[in-house]
């Protein structure tokens, strides 16, 4: 058996050294290709190997490493990550593909920084010792902060150091919570450990209610701003609206907010000083981005801001659906991050297309695109309409199950999200209609449809959002089986 | 009976200095060069020395030395320092007349910091103190052409006379109150100091006398001026070495000597602490000058590093023995890699030639010299505290016993200045990969190439393998409690 989940982070982050020393801009993306393609390889073996019946760890590793505070290497997929990382390993190569015939300062560092995105990303996902997980919670800033800084809009700047002293700042706030997690469970157990599992299990003892709810609610406030759910969000439109297209596509595979949730928030709730308390928050502030992030959205001119505002909105379905704490509705707030990440790299390429060929992304200034860009039209509709949750398609799926099955426990905020559904088709509609339909606008001059490539990355994340729609169980079964090993323990609490 | 050999590292620094010394005045000025890697290889002896001697453990002198695992640890400290200094420096002094003289009173600073590691007496402590100081005092002054050279030197000088004079007084207190300048019976004997004035006046002029070494505001008036106007090399060795040799005093004067005084000092410093890590990264903001903002930088540092005197857990005083060491690898390649800067501004005579160590010459560095720009961008998110660099390391233990410790308000502002201070420090890392160059690839010259990745190696190795220096700081920190 290959060590699959070190390979994960390593590969790429070989690939991604290599490729700073590549010369010319085809050595670049070529090796930034190979990279990410040996990644999707090794990650389709695991996925080929993987078991989705059950809910432990698999393609363990453990080793010591700084035994004097407890730090170890450990590693490990299980139905939470495994699914996310293949969202990476897909949606990366495509990236490339899609980039390919861009033309910019500096190719080297910016394919060897997609690739340093994805080992950070991954390494995070499989990360099981909280050292590890910071770490790499932390690396992920790195190359999104130069992609931002480097290649972005003209806002570029002011984008770039927001979103890095925002999110810095929050994941300090974590910071907090694991050294209070650390500290508690060694003066506990007395035998220091960073493993996230074990100091998890510990939580339960903690005697005091207090000390339990600040580590809860710190780690927390890292994972909602990250996500990032109402009111932590003022970060993401900029961030997301000034990077390159690579940059957004890179955001909307920066999962680990809600994997964050997922691994360690819910597992932890039950355990919390006052648990109801908590699932309330969550109920309310995920509910509350999926309306507010709609409003946002309908009153954007700028696409890709429209875009980005969406994408609170949809995010916070998955924070909704993890307080709603039953085996469905948390696999479909898991299924929303994988379904979001392709439906959103899909809508970041067509805006980013839309914008070097007619020079504009504000909306009103588009129109009638749809006859000299049939081809993204065509893609770009199946997109919207995934996005709105059209029946069919991946979107659907995500939001149904968390819509219908968080109703048990939390029926006030699922009608605040049902408020949503309409504005959310609204603006969907009504972007579409106003850029890629009607008159054309001769003001625009000679646009040109997307390439061939750019037809073949987008597609293929097309295709793969009709497929999943169709079919989710192949990533759904393992996340079921996971979601019901969290709330039993939830259950086995009495929350 | 002695056992000299258990002082083999500090007689092989002071042999090879008083080599130099001797042998400098006998030499063409051409073959002088040579003294240079002579007085590395004394270095590197010493080092190899005290890596060897590492666990032992003995009280000398009819105990006035002690050599355990503090003393041990920050030996090393000084060494590297002195390591990475003695080789850039060979490259700094090619032209030089007075190579001699560099490397000896480089070698006896390091002399008096390795003693001041191993005082267990007051006198000891002092006398060794000032041997230090003395010779970093000339050292800061070595550019006898260079106004700001001087101005630092004199700076330094009368700043510096002044706090001895304080810390003597002080000391002189502790010895008229317990009688004794053994630090053991001080420690023994430190109930006499209790609830008595003259323990306060004492803790007073002491924290006076060693903030003054270690830069803690509002001590630190003279450090940004003499950092920036010292020679680059000479900064490293001050804020890298000298700075530390100001910690492991206060450790050993406070934390064993007057443990019994411990709420009077502990508020002394939170405050300091405090004010120091705040003042240091805001005023370090706005600095234009490298060198400046590098010393207001080591200002923060100091102020991380004062944590540990308000947190007092093992695991803190382990956090703040590693930060030190830590601290000299990367302050000490960062002031080095500015050193190369300045080196290529002014042999090449263009860009900003008032400020050599200005921003704007860091721009393109990246193209220009790509060893010392990739150094100092290590060196940059190390003192960030950035993973996986030393930097991380010795945050992550020191921030991390103050919430064992239940000090979660001195963590958040701990943390929300670091967090701030990553603002100047990718500000330079911008300048050096993200602005186009001004001016040809130059290349980071031999000696100052070595010297920088010496040091991007200890920060990269503390910080990918900590086992070994966490278990040697954790040894260093039970010496104290």
């Amino acid at each position: 058996m290959l060590p699959v989940a070190s390979l994960l982070i390593l590969v790429p982050l070989i690939f991604a050294a290599v490729t700073f020393f590549t010369k010319t801009k085809e050595q670049a993306a070529g090796m930034g290709l190979l990279g990410s393609l040996v990644t999707l390889g090794i990650t389709l073996y695991a996925y080929m190997n993987f078991d989705s019946s059950t809910a432990a760890m698999q393609f363990f590793e453990s080793m010591e490493w700084i035994p004097s505070l407890g730090i170890s290497y450990t590693v490990g997929i299980d139905g939470i990550s495994m699914p996310l990382i293949l969202l990476n390993a897909i949606v990366i190569p495509l990236l490339v593909v899609y980039s390919w015939s861009e033309d910019r300062e500096a190719p080297n560092r910016f394919y060897g920084l997609i690739l340093a995105m994805q080992a950070a990303v991954i390494g995070v996902f499989v990360s099981l010792d909280f050292f590890m997980f910071y770490i790499f919670w932390e690396l992920t800033l790195i190359p999104l902060f130069f992609m931002v800084n480097i290649w972005g809009g003209e806002k570029r700047a002011h984008a770039s150091y927001k979103f890095f002293i925002y999110t810095h700042v929050a994941s300090l706030v974590m910071l907090l919570g694991i050294f209070g997690i650390f500290y508690a469970s060694w003066q506990q157990t007395g035998v220091p450990t960073f493993d996230i599992r074990e100091l998890i299990s510990q939580y339960q003892f903690f005697e005091s209610g207090m000390l339990k709810d600040a580590i809860f609610l710190a780690l927390l406030f890292g994972f909602l701003a990250k996500i990032p759910s109402f009111p932590f969000h003022s970060w993401l439109p900029e961030a997301y609206s000034e990077a390159p297209t690579a940059g957004s596509v890179l955001f909307v595979l920066l999962k680990i907010g809600g994997y964050g949730l997922f691994r360690i928030i819910l597992p932890m709730l039950p355990n919390a000083g006052s648990p109801d308390l908590f699932i309330v928050l969550m109920g309310l502030l995920g509910s509350v981005s999926i309306l507010y992030g709609a409003l946002l959205a309908l009153r954007q001119k700028d696409l890709k801001r429209m875009i980005a505002y969406s994408s609170v909105s949809h995010m916070g379905y998955v924070t909704l659906g993890a307080a709603g704490l039953v085996a469905l509705s948390v696999s479909g707030a898991m299924f929303q991050q994988f379904s979001h990440g392709l439906i959103m790299a899909i809508l970041f390429m067509s805006a980013g297309a839309i914008h070097s060929s007619a020079g504009t992304r504000i909306i009103n200034d588009l129109g009638g695109l749809a006859q000299k860009m049939p081809k993204l039209t065509v893609i770009m509709m199946l997109a919207f309409m995934a996005s709105l949750g059209l029946p069919g398609l991946t979107g659907f799926i995500a939001e149904f199950l968390v819509l219908t099955f968080t109703f048990a426990n939390l029926p006030g905020f699922v009608v605040i999200a049902l408020l949503a559904i309409v504005i959310t088709a609204g603006y969907h509609l009504w972007a579409m209609q106003r850029a890629m339909f009607g008159v054309y606008n001769e003001k625009l001059g000679d646009v040109k449809d997307i390439n061939s490539l750019q037809v073949f990355s987008m597609a293929v994340i097309a295709l793969l959002v009709l497929y999943f729609g169709l079919n989710p169980s192949p990533v759904l079964d393992m996340m079921i089986t996971n979601s019901e090993a969290i709330v039993s323990l939830a259950a086995g609490a009495g929350v | 009976m002695v056992d000299l050999m258990l002082l083999a590292p500090e007689i092989a620094i002071a042999v090879t200095g008083l080599f130099v010394l001797v042998t400098g005045i006998f030499m063409s000025p051409q073959a002088k060069n040579m003294l240079g890697y002579l007085a590395t290889f004394g270095v590197l002896a010493a080092l190899g020395l005290t890596v060897a001697s590492f666990g032992t453990e003995a009280v000398m002198f009819s105990g006035t030395v002690s050599i355990d695992a503090l003393s041990q640890f920050f030996k090393l400290v000084f060494l590297v320092v002195a390591l990475l200094v003695s080789v850039a420096a060979i490259k700094y002094n090619e032209d030089s007349e007075h190579i001699e003289e560099f490397y000896a009173l480089v070698l006896f600073a390091t002399f008096g910091m390795m003693f001041v590691a191993s005082a267990n007496d007051l006198i000891v402590l002092f006398c060794a103190f000032e041997l230090a100081s003395l010779a970093t005092y000339a050292l800061a002054g070595y550019e006898k052409q260079n106004p700001r050279s001087l101005e630092a030197a004199m700076k330094y000088f009368v700043i510096g006379s002044v706090s001895a004079a304080l810390m003597l007084f002080g000391l002189s207190f502790v010895y008229g109150a317990t009688g004794t300048t053994s630090i053991p019976l001080i420690a023994a004997n430190s109930g006499l100091l209790v609830d008595n004035p003259i323990g306060l006046v004492a803790v007073v002029l002491l924290i006076a006398g060693f903030g003054f070494k270690m830069a803690l505001v509002p001590f630190h008036m003279w450090a940004p001026d003499t950092y920036q106007g010292s020679p680059s090399v000479v900064s490293a060795l001050l804020a890298a070495g000298s700075k530390k040799m100001g910690f492991v005093a206060a450790f050993r004067v406070f934390i064993v000597a007057l443990a019994a005084l411990q709420p009077d000092w502990q508020l002394a410093f939170t405050i300091l602490a405090v004010v120091t890590m705040t003042f240091g990264n805001v005023v370090a903001v706005s600095q234009t000058s490298v060198k400046r903002m590098l010393a207001y930088s080591s200002l923060a540092q100091a102020g991380y590093i004062a944590m540990a005197f308000v947190v007092m857990t093992p695991m803190a005083l382990a956090g703040g023995i590693l930060y030190a060491l830590a601290h000299a690898f990367m302050k000490a390649g960062a002031f080095i890699a500015a050193g190369a800067v300045v080196w290529m501004v002014t042999s090449e005579k263009r860009g900003n030639l008032e400020v050599p160590d200005h921003l704007d010459n860091f721009k393109g560095l990246g193209t220009r010299m790509p060893i010392a720009a990739f150094a100092m961008m290590v060196f940059v998110f190390a003192l960030a505290g950035i993973p996986p660099t030393a930097g991380f390391m010795a945050k992550f233990v020191l921030f991390s016993s103050t919430i064992q410790a239940g000090m979660i308000w001195l963590a958040v502002i701990a943390i929300l200045n670091s967090a701030l201070s990553l603002f100047y420090y990718a500000r330079l890392v911008k300048y050096m990969y993200f602005l186009p160059p001004e001016g040809e690839k130059v290349g980071t010259p031999f000696p100052y190439a070595l010297a920088l990745l010496l040091a991007v190696a200890g920060v990269l190795v503390i910080g990918i393998w900590p086992e070994p220096f966490v278990q040697w700081a954790m040894e260093a920190a039970s010496v104290l409690v």
